[in-house]
């Protein structure tokens, strides 16, 4: 069985979204890495670039597949989880911790709320 | 499928994968009554007539050709601009066509191509010990395609925001319009920047690169044979403007003139059969070397250096992810192919020069460029060099007649050089053809 914490909101294509009420923080969840397999590579945006909801926002690759990254919210990046570019295993090893991606400033409450709550989600991965 | 099976002979040949059983099953599978019906190809480009072939015996045929060749022109070149010939020691053929390594198929498969896959790594390490830069893939086609695929990865590297690719204006026709095509449907544009007296106008070049600016491409030697002095400060110029920096040359050169990484080049592209192979048939062998940090945008094949479960050193194709067959349309190229065969041959022929060797033959180029530019600036209405630069292999002519009647005159006494416009040479000297040199000034004294 995987973690699918319900302090956090999930996207079909498996990212999902936590906030502060500040800021949201993005990653991908413990079925993805799962189903990844062996992470080695994390393409990641640059601080500042604007994301929109349901773009493209980079790549993750594992030792059996490469997958896109879809932004769960649209937002302003703020921090770039610059760790993952060294030790791209820390999405294996700890998906809802370590191994965060991004975090994004100024996102819309109605997009967050659009998100799958954590019921919904399991029920795809089940 | 049996054992039995893959050996039945169909068409002649045990390879041809499917026996008219095995046909018959897969259209009934699908749902096609014949293998025509999975092909759409409209009447009108069709070829529906008889392609008038008549059949011959190999002693006929050898017959034929032998009078077709017979008919070529036997001149002694002294071409260059791109395409450069030096003398491949007969090692080379020797080995490279050992049953082993002949295919028509590139042996990537780990399993069963150890020594292919080893011999393109050998190729790899010598382009970037040559170059200084750490990452070099096993080739692209040719120069031109790795100077396109060096501006489209310019393109993709998130931390260059230009989009234009600056080239200079004496650069190969041939390059430009592959490199026009490449970026044709991308955000790059193609822009060129003047030349001063055959090498980078230094201070223009200055002025042109900015924020806008995503890859500059120089050439050493350049395409008029002169040996580039400004390749520091071009180095300079791109890092202020945070532009990459891609450097033009060939195996032979790199042997003598500046490292490439160490004036700064971001991506080294080139022609790298100047050895290796003669220069027919127009085949090329795509040099392309870069830095580390764009490791995951570089395109073709890379292979690398492992383990295997005993612990022994192996090779196989790395990084994969990279490549079409893997990302289709988020691949860092279309092509996931390269002359292979041709770097087992450039690897062959680097090993035998060996860097004593490889030195020796770079100075030659220079020799003999010089000297026979110095014998025919002796002649009444020559001048060579066009170019107060030195030299390497080649460089421009120019002569008061004009130029295609000197070359005409030039091909009747069995010499080809190229021309370059109403009054404008050019020649290459190498070791192949440096014994006729003096024959050469001989023609041009009748010719003028």
């Amino acid at each position: 069985m995987f973690e699918t914490p319900d302090d956090r909101k999930y996207r079909e294509s498996h990212e999902y979204a936590t906030t502060d009420g500040e800021t949201v923080t993005v990653g991908i969840s413990d079925f993805a890495q799962d189903e990844l397999g062996d992470v080695v590579f994390v393409e990641l945006p640059a601080a500042g670039d604007e994301l929109t909801q349901g773009e493209e926002f980079g790549v993750i690759e594992s030792i059996k597949a490469v997958s896109d990254l879809y932004a769960p919210v649209s937002g302003t990046v703020s921090e770039v989880n610059e760790a993952l570019f060294d030790q791209p295993e820390l999405v294996n090893e700890s998906p809802y911790g370590e191994g965060w991606m991004l975090k994004l400033d100024g996102v819309d409450d109605a997009d967050f709320e659009a998100l799958l709550t954590a019921e919904e989600y399991s029920e795809q991965t089940e | 499928m049996t054992d039995a099976g893959r050996h039945e002979r169909v068409d002649g040949t045990p390879y041809a994968p499917h026996t008219p059983e095995q046909t018959a099953a897969m259209l009934e599978a699908v749902g096609a009554d014949s293998e025509a019906d999975l092909f759409d190809v409209p009447s009108e480009v069709r070829f529906d007539g008889d392609l008038g072939i008549e059949p011959r015996s190999e002693r006929e045929l050898r017959g034929e050709l032998s009078e077709t060749f017979a008919r070529n022109d036997d001149l002694t070149e002294f071409l260059g601009r791109d395409h450069h010939t030096h003398y491949v020691p007969s090692v080379v053929d020797d080995l490279s066509q050992r049953a082993e390594f002949l295919t028509s198929y590139t042996q990537y498969q780990p399993e069963i191509a150890q020594g292919f896959l080893q011999a393109l790594f050998e190729y790899q390490s010598l382009v970037a010990e040559l170059t200084g830069l750490p990452v070099a893939n096993c080739s692209m086609y040719d120069a031109a395609s790795g100077l396109a695929e060096a501006a489209r990865l310019a393109g993709r590297v998130r931390s260059i925001s230009g989009t234009r690719v600056l080239v200079p204006e004496l650069l190969h026709e041939n390059k430009r319009a592959v490199l026009d095509n490449y970026v044709d449907g991308t955000d790059l544009e193609v822009a060129t920047y003047p030349m001063d007296d055959g090498n980078v106008d230094i201070d223009a070049l200055s002025g042109l690169v900015g924020e806008d600016t995503a890859l500059v491409y120089v050439e050493n030697p350049t395409v008029r044979g002169t040996i580039e002095e400004h390749l520091d400060e071009v180095g300079t110029i791109t890092d202020e403007a945070g532009s990459l920096f891609c450097l033009g040359t060939d195996m032979a050169a790199l042997g003598l003139l500046e490292e490439p990484e160490s004036v700064g080049a971001d991506v080294v592209v080139g022609e790298a059969d100047a050895l290796g192979l003669p220069t027919a048939y127009g085949m090329g062998l795509g040099l392309f070397a870069t830095r580390e940090s764009f490791l995951r945008q570089v395109p073709g094949r890379l292979v690398g250096a492992s383990e295997d479960e005993s612990g022994r050193r192996t090779y196989t194709l790395t990084l994969q992810t990279r490549e079409q067959h893997i990302r289709k349309e988020r691949a860092t190229s279309n092509i996931c192919t390269n002359q292979a065969w041709i770097a087992l041959r450039t690897a062959m022929h680097l090993a035998w020069l060996g860097p004593d060797g490889l030195v020796d033959l770079g100075n030659q180029c220079v020799r003999e460029a010089t000297s026979l530019a110095g014998d025919l600036d002796e002649l009444a209405g020559v001048h060579a060099p066009v170019h107060d630069r030195h030299h390497f292999r080649e460089f421009a002519v120019r002569t008061d007649q004009p130029a295609p009647a000197v070359a005409a005159d030039l091909e009747s006494e069995g010499f080809a050089v190229h021309v370059l416009d109403d009054h404008l040479l050019q020649v290459c000297v190498t070791d192949v053809n440096a014994a006729a040199t003096d024959e050469l000034v001989a023609a041009f004294e009748e010719a003028i």
